[in-house]
């Protein structure tokens, strides 16, 4: 008779002071003839990866559809991940349209994008609506140490005019808990590392000073229970272990880097502190502990502003020193727009890397990103005219295997976008008549 | 730069046809017509057979009077059932196709190559309703009334219909009676449905009035041939039949009374209620409160009508001017609320 041992998918390594390390996937877990694949299937996680100001449509779009062949110019750094990815177009948020509500397009295409709902017009009477990820989070966030997490990059102010009479509440945040409580993204590595690796509980000013003073990693607070687990796992869970704790660790140092340069990221502007300066760093830092967090089954729900709409900064890392915004309003002048293809590869780039990481990562029989749906996209697909169809929008990863990817599918014209959430919902085990400006569920996401 | 005209737009247009007869095509150029003298705005047009060619044929007219897709506008796809039969295709949605440019391509744009760059027509319905100011927007038919029907069964459009659409212009029947109509033959089911549910006003124009108001043929190589050299309304009007020949304007007459309902163009009959018969004829009965009316055409207005339909059809495209609110900065609600100022008023031009 075998008999096994199971460890509990809901195993920390905890230590003195405010450390919680969850744990990513073992075999361990598995009972015995059941390894490498998870028991009950692999949770499916999504994540929303949202650009600003649109895109350059000539370099998005492909002009075919089916199976990927010449990848258009923006999403060339996904070549290497075509097979996994899911080009959507014609997908449309009628509620970011003006309607009758004249000019504002930022700040109503970024209000309604998980929303589905036009948002209100005012700088001090804030009403959105209840976002879908946040719909989710609600069903199956009880599942997860956090039921959901919301990321950005940029400028998370909640107050003042972001866009001609709209709230900054709608430009700068994508998930809302309900429609007057958005859920402003966290910028700051540090604090989201505590929050994942922490216990909840606040870290006191002392144990703060003595992490600082000796400059320990949290994995040291861990240690002891770290070399015990490590003694009961076989030989590929101990693998498995130290990469964990190696991509953890690496996060950590690139934190400890950030808070130490202290370089302005602008002539008289001061870094926020902790805060790369390195748009590109900053990305990795903050998404590889999205990867961490998907891997280690601490929330299945993440939404990520790569920087807020409307965003004017400038690019100098492409010697771009134009505004982002400014530039997409372009009036068809080449040089203006060869400047925001730049700009739109360059944000693909950065989630390329992203995707790379999420596909090294192997979970039971399948890679980690097999076992979720990461959305990018944009509320905007001309930044220069406004418009609000035919959305920037991929799928990468395989919803555990529900989704077929590799190719470009295109809908009806018009087809509503909250079309393609009602059907994410459902591959997240929440299942809904109708969601926002919804007609229906959109067909196809398994069909090759 | 663009410039913004301030304040209510003119009225939104809804044009749902089965395109089975060249009517249709003026009617959409009547409806751009008035376009062009700020009467009205075009917001969509429908198609109630699944014909991918004659949509691609309306989507190059639409291109045609919207020009290209610029700042802040786009030409929005032609609604298309998907379901039934296609129908007879007439060479008039084609042979335009034929026109070339100096380089070979083709002359008038057309993006429709498959049902994805068509629109579910409850969709674009839903979206187009919902740009309209209240009461500042009407519906033209001229088909079988398929896609209304629909319309009706969607959820939340009936209170988005009785919100934003002034009235419906319907062109079929036969009134006070007469013969069968075969758009209402077409699907008997949804003209009952229409004239039972519909949320405002209809008013019907009948088979008869567009008989008596033939549309002259000699226009095309003259009017339209002045305003523009290449126009595919008028190239489809040489293509349908063997010139010259003057069409029924059963679609002309319709949305030219539902763009003008005050101009005096036809007489109105007094209210009542329509019923559709089993055997596709329709019946008009007098009610004071009944919703519906119908356009008895008016012998002294009919040279004017005629030239009128020339005028219009045969005017050059304006591109459409964009409005924002009066006070941009206003509380849309409040905007929403104050009376309006152009709007359509209700068809009472007896």
């Amino acid at each position: 008779m075998i008999t096994k041992k199971v460890l509990p998918r809901r195993t920390f390594l905890r230590g003195m002071g405010s450390a919680a390390i969850a744990l990513p996937f073992l075999d361990a877990m598995t009972p015995a003839f059941a390894a490498s694949s998870m028991p009950g299937g692999a949770p499916v996680r999504m994540a929303f990866f949202y650009v600003p100001n649109g895109m350059i449509m000539d370099a998005w779009n492909p002009s075919y559809e089916g199976k990927f062949q010449e990848m258009p110019r923006s999403l060339k750094p996904l070549e290497p991940f075509k097979d996994d990815i899911l080009q959507i177009g014609n997908l449309t948020h009628n509620t970011g349209r003006a309607l009758l509500d004249g000019a504002g397009d930022h700040g109503r295409c970024c209000g309604s994008y998980l929303t589905g709902v036009q948002v209100k017009k005012s700088l001090t009477e804030i009403k959105s609506s209840i976002s879908f990820d946040q719909i989710v989070a609600n069903e199956i966030g009880k599942q997860t140490r956090f039921p959901s997490l919301e990321l950005g990059m940029e400028d998370a102010r909640q107050a003042g005019d972001c866009d001609s009479g709209y709230s900054c509440a709608y430009t700068n945040n994508l998930a809302w808990r309900g429609e007057s409580q958005p859920l402003p993204p966290m910028l700051d590595p540090r604090a989201l590392f505590e929050r994942m690796f922490g216990t909840g509980q606040p870290m006191t000013p002392e144990e703060r000073a003595r992490q600082s003073v000796y400059r320990r990693s949290i994995l040291d607070f861990v240690t002891d229970h770290t070399h015990k687990l490590e003694s009961s796992l076989g030989p590929t869970d101990r693998r498995k272990l130290d990469e964990y704790l190696s991509a953890i660790r690496q996060v950590e140092v690139q934190i400890e880097r950030a808070e130490k340069d202290t370089k302005p990221i602008e002539p008289g502007m001061d870094k926020p502190y902790g805060i790369p300066a390195d748009f590109s760093e900053h990305f990795k830092l903050m998404s590889n502990m999205v990867a961490i967090a998907f891997q280690a089954d601490q929330t299945r729900v993440v939404t990520f502003l790569m920087t807020r709409e409307g965003s004017s900064r400038p690019y100098r890392e492409l010697e771009i020193p134009d505004g982002h915004h400014p530039l997409t309003h372009h009036r068809n002048l080449p040089d203006l727009m060869e400047k925001v293809r730049k700009i739109n590869e360059y944000h693909v780039r950065q989630f390329a890397s992203f995707v790379e990481k999420m596909k090294s990562t192997q979970e039971g029989d399948r890679s980690l990103l097999d076992n979720c749906m990461i959305v990018y996209g944009a509320g905007l697909s001309d930044g220069n005219a406004h418009l609000h169809e035919d959305l920037p929008t991929l799928i990468a990863g395989r919803g555990g295997n529900t989704i077929k990817t590799g190719r470009r599918m295109v809908v009806r014209r018009e087809t509503p976008m909250c079309n393609l959430f009602l059907t994410m919902m459902d591959r997240m085990g929440v299942h809904m008549d109708k969601f926002g400006d919804s007609t229906g569920r959109l067909q196809g996401l398994d069909l090759g | 730069m663009q410039e913004f005209s301030k304040g209510k737009p003119p009225a939104g247009v809804f044009f749902d046809t089965d395109f089975s007869a060249i009517d249709a095509v003026l009617a959409m150029s009547i409806l751009y017509g008035l376009q062009g003298k700020n009467d009205c705005r075009v917001a969509i047009v429908s198609m109630s057979r699944p014909n991918l060619a004659v949509a691609g044929f309306a989507d190059a007219v639409e291109r045609f009077y919207k020009g290209p897709a610029g700042n802040f506008s786009q030409v929005p796809p032609i609604g298309m059932r998907t379901e039934g039969l296609a129908g007879d295709t007439s060479p008039a949605f084609t042979v335009p196709f034929e026109k070339k440019n100096a380089d070979g391509s083709t002359l008038y744009k057309n993006q429709v190559k498959s049902e994805i760059d068509t629109g579910d027509p409850n969709t674009l319905f839903r979206n187009y309703l919902e740009a309209q100011y209240d009461l500042n927007a009407f519906w033209v038919l001229g088909g079988p009334a398929t896609n209304l029907a629909s319309a009706l069964a969607f959820p939340g459009m009936p209170e988005l219909i009785a919100a934003k659409i002034k009235y419906l212009v319907v062109s079929v029947g036969a009134f006070p009676n007469g013969p069968a109509d075969g758009r209402i033959k077409g699907d008997i089911t949804a003209a009952r449905r229409v004239f039972a549910e519909w949320p405002t006003p209809i008013v019907a124009c009948g088979r008869e009035v567009g008989a008596g108001l033939l549309f002259p043929g000699a226009s095309i190589d003259k009017e339209f041939a002045e305003q523009v050299h290449d126009n595919p309304v008028a190239d489809a009007y040489r293509a349908c039949h063997t010139m010259p020949y003057d069409a029924p304007s059963w679609d002309m007459a319709a949305a030219l009374y539902a763009g003008r309902p005050k101009e005096g163009y036809f007489k109105l009959s007094g209210p009542g209620t329509i019923v559709v018969q089993d055997d596709g004829r329709t019946s008009f009965s007098d009610s004071d409160k009944g919703k519906h009316q119908y356009l008895i055409l008016d012998r002294e207005q009919k040279d004017r009508i005629l030239k009128t339909y020339v005028e219009l059809a045969s005017a050059k495209p304006v591109p459409p001017k964009r409005f924002r609110p009066a006070d941009d900065a206003a509380d849309p609600q409040q905007e929403q609320k104050k009376p309006p100022v152009d709007a359509v008023k209700p068809p009472d031009n007896k």
